[in-house]
């Protein structure tokens, strides 16, 4: 059983690719414990595009995401952001490529508690020496909607408000691309309805590229792209989803994960 | 509960390390000071006994009556009432001897052991009947001393000195300088010189001529056949004695006199080391406070869990107790051990040069081991009394809340008021102490009063002050960045664990920087009195009051090249009215030459028999003035009569209490017709190591004389704040170790609390050496907020206390040491840093996976 070619690598190279992973595999143990997390997987994330992985628990997605965001090492294959190959990287260069080029959203929000919003929001700046573009700064405040809150911490916001800081954080670097973790797990469907259209506002009308795992149809409905994965391996693929389709789809993964 | 008790233990091992370490540390200090303190009594009473275990009675010459024959030395006890001894019934041996002390030169020319006259003994070498050894001191090398110029040392001194057979050595006894050569070296069991006295031993004619008269002994032991009633046997020997002139008196009472005698020279010696147990205890419980409030916060949710199936508070309690009962043994163990480690080494360490203690065995009583397991176990159990009770009001709900609830505001108000109330009193009891003139009993107590409320007020406002000042020290660190602001709000989190862990050196720091100001302030002063009023540029005096200057020397002194004026002066005491002061016998007509003195009413013209001048504090104790008259006797004369006051001069450490004539202070002193100093002055003033040295041999070498100028005399009476001094380390060494104990548990629990936090920082962007400086800075943050607190505290109690030496001192003002709290900031500064070595390295080496771990 081979994971079905994805095409897209070949067709575009680098161009118009804000990150890629290549025959990229995670094994965790040996001999007898052995467990192979990622096996094989070849993915790319095209610019300007916004992804949802799914899967069923242990497919490997979370491992996927972490690879692909230098949060995690691998075993071998090769991770790209833009032309970055990160497996060559020493831990000082490839804190750099998270804090330049990448943005997360965590489902736990993350926040420094003893930081206000506004502090919070450019404290990737702040790490790298540098001052926020007013101007940007402001129209990622206002995509957010947070003009108000600014002066809070984090403590007295309430959790949507709270991801929506986390959301503007990974937005104010600019970065090649931005990793989302289960944004809207802990977030009720409201809340997490007013994030997921921010992710999506900020692919339309940013260009931002945002890769997000998720294990619920609804918000991977609001992605432009569904990659499934399942014991590791990349098994399909969905374009313009729903999430009718994506829970059919899942279903049938999941039937299959648990008869094979 | 002992055995989720001792899983608990087992599971935080890493951080009970440190609770186990700081009781260990107190514990080794309290027990190591106590077994020294033992050791060193026993030690002291070997070096000052002498040891009455075969001596069944001891013949000893009583003073002669008031009035007679001046010689001190003449004595009743010869061969014949030797002879006539051996043949009282019950006697089975008699020794007699003739004892004294001397002072030997080492081969290099320094005196010996020369600050410890007690423990420099001397005696005669006498054979026994048999014209064999002498049993008391069996030869080791050579032979016996048979001449006059014929000496014998034993093993120890000779090696102390340098010395080898056939060597010429320099001594004296309480006179002139003598030499003698070494011909024999023998052992002894005499305590007094194996716990690091000297011993010299002459032939039997030149002991009797040193220490007595010709013929004549100072002591007769006798020792008694087995049966003998010593009382009885005391007796009977008092009946052959002429009544006034000896006594008898039984070996075990003279040992019970000598006990009490040898009692009240050692107490007080083991107060410095007990000051360093309690302070290093009293810090101590902070951490191990610290440390359980912490651990038994961050087993809220398990605790919790266990009251959720069913665990009684009681049940919680006693097992956080028993928890701490199990750490305060092992510590109390641990440290027990490495107390003794102390104990062996604290006699090099307070031994300064010369000046060295008694040696001796460790003596490891029951006292230091029932003190070991009380503070140890107790201080922990006590210490984490507070926080058992914390845990058993967890509710069993809190098992399923994830966060932490903040310290309730009523309590930290009762604590506001509570602390600033405390504030007040302490301020106030010590500012209305500044205005005392004397450091009386009254006045000492409630200094020690007062700061120790001031203590506890600081303690208890600290959390409330960690916010400002952390704000304001956060200017500083604000430098480094975000780094520098994440440190200043992580240390702000939580200001009560903050405040605790910087109590630790809070008291330290207040102890050291209170003490260096007011001993460098005392020493400054004792510095300029010290020199005060002399004008001479050398001092030659004696060691001891007792012995005395050739007389003959003075004019060598003053023939020595360089010199220009030696002018002699005789010590002795002026009784007034029950009071013991001093008296300076000099000669009018030169001793403006050496002395400077400031005279309030009269002047030393008229100075002569009969006719003194007292200092102002002696003229104001008994209202005299210039042409007053003061009944008083000098020295040995014991009639009272009446002297004409001719001068009042201004409190003067070299010319003493009162002035007189030296003819007549001279002709009562303790030993009649002796000088006790020779002030010099030098052409132009010039002070040399040529002219020391030539002054040293115009007294011939005397062991028993010093040689100093004006630098060294100064350099003697701060001599005296060298104990203060070493106490002022030696607790900044205390409260460095422990405070960085203290820091290291406080960011080590911070770091594993902030896990998540520090992975996100990690995820995105922040470089492990940022992570680093983070926990660094924090570190110092919380050090530098106990340094600046304790340096308040610390500075506020020495200026208000200082008023109190300020009374009994009169050139006293407070003077900053500003090396000493350099040196104290840098200290906080290095716990700072260090302390953060490991918590920092463990944080910066989380993933930032961290981030997204569930958990």
């Amino acid at each position: 059983m081979t994971a079905p070619s994805l095409g897209t690598l070949s067709l575009h190279p680098t161009t118009g690719i804000a990150a890629a992973t290549t025959d990229l595999s995670k094994v965790y143990g040996s001999g007898e414990t052995r467990v192979v997390a990622l096996d094989r997987v070849s993915i790319a994330f095209r610019k300007g595009e916004f992804t949802a992985i799914m899967g069923p628990s242990g497919s490997g997605k979370s491992t996927l995401m972490h690879c692909a965001a230098g949060l995690d090492s691998f075993s071998s294959g090769s991770v790209r952001i833009g032309t970055t190959e990160l497996g060559t990287l020493n831990d000082r260069q490839l804190t750099q490529v998270r804090r330049d080029r990448i943005g997360f959203i965590f489902q736990a929000f993350n926040l420094l508690p003893t930081l206000t919003a506004l502090e919070n929001i450019t404290l990737p700046l702040t790490i790298a020496g540098r001052r926020p573009e007013r101007e940007w700064l402001d129209r990622v405040v206002s995509t957010v909607g947070l003009s108000q809150r600014l002066g809070h911490r984090p403590g007295q916001l309430s959790g949507g408000q709270q991801q929506r800081v986390a959301v503007a954080r990974a937005l104010i670097s600019r970065p090649a691309i931005i990793f989302g973790d289960e944004p809207t797990g802990n977030l009720d469907s409201r809340a997490g309805a007013e994030v997921l259209g921010f992710l999506r506002d900020s692919v339309r009308e940013l260009g931002q590229t945002v890769v997000m795992v998720t294990h619920d149809p609804v918000a991977a409905g609001y992605a432009d792209r569904v990659v499934f994965l399942a014991d590791g391996r990349l098994v399909d693929e969905m374009t313009h989803p729903t999430p009718d389709r994506v829970l059919d789809r899942m279903k049938a993964l999941d039937t299959r994960s648990r008869t094979s | 509960m002992l055995r989720t008790a001792l899983r608990n233990v087992l599971a935080h091992k890493a951080r009970l390390a440190m609770t186990v370490l700081a009781v260990c540390l107190g514990v080794s200090f309290v027990s190591g000071t106590l077994v020294f303190a033992d050791s060193s009594a026993v030690a002291y009473r070997a070096a000052a006994s002498k040891n009455f275990a075969d001596i069944a009675v001891t013949v000893t010459p009583k003073d002669p009556p008031p009035g007679a024959a001046a010689d001190q030395h003449t004595t009743v006890l010869d061969d014949a009432l030797a002879r006539k001894l051996a043949d009282v019934p019950g006697v089975a041996a008699v020794h007699p001897s003739a004892d004294g002390s001397a002072t030997l030169n080492a081969a290099d020319g320094t005196p010996l052991r020369a600050g410890k006259t007690w423990a420099n003994l001397a005696g005669a070498y006498i054979p026994g009947k048999d014209g064999k050894d002498d049993s008391r001191y069996p030869l080791v090398k050579g032979h016996a001393p048979r001449n006059s110029d014929e000496l014998a040392v034993d093993s120890g001194t000779a090696a102390a000195g340098r010395f080898s057979i056939g060597d010429t050595v320099t001594l004296a006894t309480d006179g002139p300088v003598m030499t003698k050569r070494l011909v024999g070296l023998v052992s002894t069991e005499d305590t007094r010189v194996t716990a690091g006295g000297t011993l010299a031993l002459f032939d039997k004619a030149t002991a009797q001529k040193l220490f007595a008269t010709p013929g004549h002994y100072s002591s007769i032991d006798l020792s008694a056949t087995p049966g003998t009633n010593a009382v009885e046997l005391a007796n009977l020997v008092t009946a052959l004695l002429p009544a006034d002139r000896a006594e008898a008196t039984s070996g075990t009472a003279r040992a019970t006199q000598q006990a009490t005698y040898v009692d009240t020279l050692t107490r007080g010696y083991e107060k410095l080391p007990l000051v360093f147990a309690g302070v290093s205890l009293f810090i101590g419980s902070f951490l191990v406070v610290n440390t359980f409030t912490m651990l038994v916060t961050r087993r809220t949710r398990e605790i919790a869990l266990l009251r959720a199936i069913g665990a009684a508070r009681r049940q919680v309690v006693r097992s956080v107790l028993l928890e701490a009962l199990l750490i305060g043994l092992a510590a109390s163990a641990a440290g027990f051990l490495l107390g003794l480690g102390i104990a062996s080494v604290l006699p090099d360490v307070l031994s300064t040069d010369g000046d060295t203690l008694p040696h001796g065995p460790l003596v490891i009583g029951p006292r230091p081991v029932v003190a070991a397991l009380g503070v140890g176990v107790g201080v922990t159990v006590l210490a984490a009394w507070l926080p058992s009770r914390r845990a058993a009001k967890v509710a069993p709900i809190e098992a399923l809340r994830s966060a932490e609830q903040p310290p309730s505001t009523t309590r930290s108000r009762v604590r506001a008021v509570v602390g600033l109330v405390l504030l007040v009193l302490g301020a106030g009891l010590l500012i209305s102490l500044s205005g005392a003139k004397d450091a009386s009993e009254k006045n000492l107590r409630d200094a020690m009063l007062g700061c120790a409320v001031l203590v506890v007020a600081m303690i208890m406002l600290a959390p409330l002050l960690a916010a400002p000042v952390i704000r304001l020290t956060g200017r500083l660190t604000g430098r480094f960045g975000i780094t520098g602001h994440l440190a200043r709000e992580n240390a702000l989190r939580d200001p009560r664990r903050t405040a605790a862990t910087a109590a630790t050196l809070m008291i330290s720091t207040a102890l050291v920087a209170g003490l260096a100001v007011i001993g460098n302030s005392t020493g400054q002063a004792l510095d300029r009195q010290a020199a005060a009023g002399l004008d001479a540029d050398y001092v030659i005096s004696t060691r001891t009051p007792t012995t005395g200057i050739d007389p003959a020397a003075v004019q060598r002194v003053a023939d020595t090249p360089g010199v220009r004026t030696a002018t002699a002066v005789t010590d002795s005491t002026l009784f007034i009215g029950g009071g013991v002061r001093s008296i300076s016998g000099v000669d009018p007509a030169t001793v403006n030459a050496v002395m400077k003195l400031d005279f309030a009413s009269g002047s030393l013209k008229d100075l002569g028999p009969g006719r003194i001048a007292v200092s102002s504090t002696i003229a104001k104790e008994h209202g005299l003035s210039a042409g007053g008259r003061l009944n008083a006797h000098i020295g040995r004369n014991q009639e009272f009569k009446k002297y004409t006051v001719v001068g009042v001069y201004k409190d003067n450490p070299t010319a003493q209490d009162a002035l007189g004539a030296r003819s007549e202070v001279q002709q009562h002193s303790s030993k009649p017709g002796s000088l006790q100093r020779i002030l010099v002055r030098t052409d132009d003033g010039a002070v040399s190591k040529i002219t020391a040295d030539r002054l040293r041999s115009a007294v011939g070498n005397s062991p028993l004389l010093k040689v100093q100028d004006r630098a060294e005399l100064v350099h003697e009476a701060a001599g005296t704040m060298s104990n203060l001094l070493t106490l002022m380390y030696g607790l900044l060494a205390i409260g460095a170790v422990i405070s960085s104990l203290g820091v290291v548990n406080t960011l080590a629990m911070s770091v594993a609390e902030r896990t998540r936090e520090i992975g996100v920082l990690r995820a995105i962007g922040m470089d492990r050496a940022g992570i680093r400086r983070m926990i660094r800075l924090e570190s110092v943050t919380v050090a530098a907020f106990g340094t600046l607190l304790g340096l308040a505290g610390g500075l506020f109690g020495a200026w208000t206390v200082g008023a109190l030496a300020n009374g009994a001192m009169a050139d006293y003002s407070l003077v900053l040491p500003w090396g000493t709290l350099l040196l104290v900031c840098l200290v906080s500064l290095a716990i700072g840093t260090l302390a953060a070595a490991v918590p920092a390295r463990r944080a910066a080496a989380l993933s930032p996976l961290e981030a997204v771990a569930q958990s």
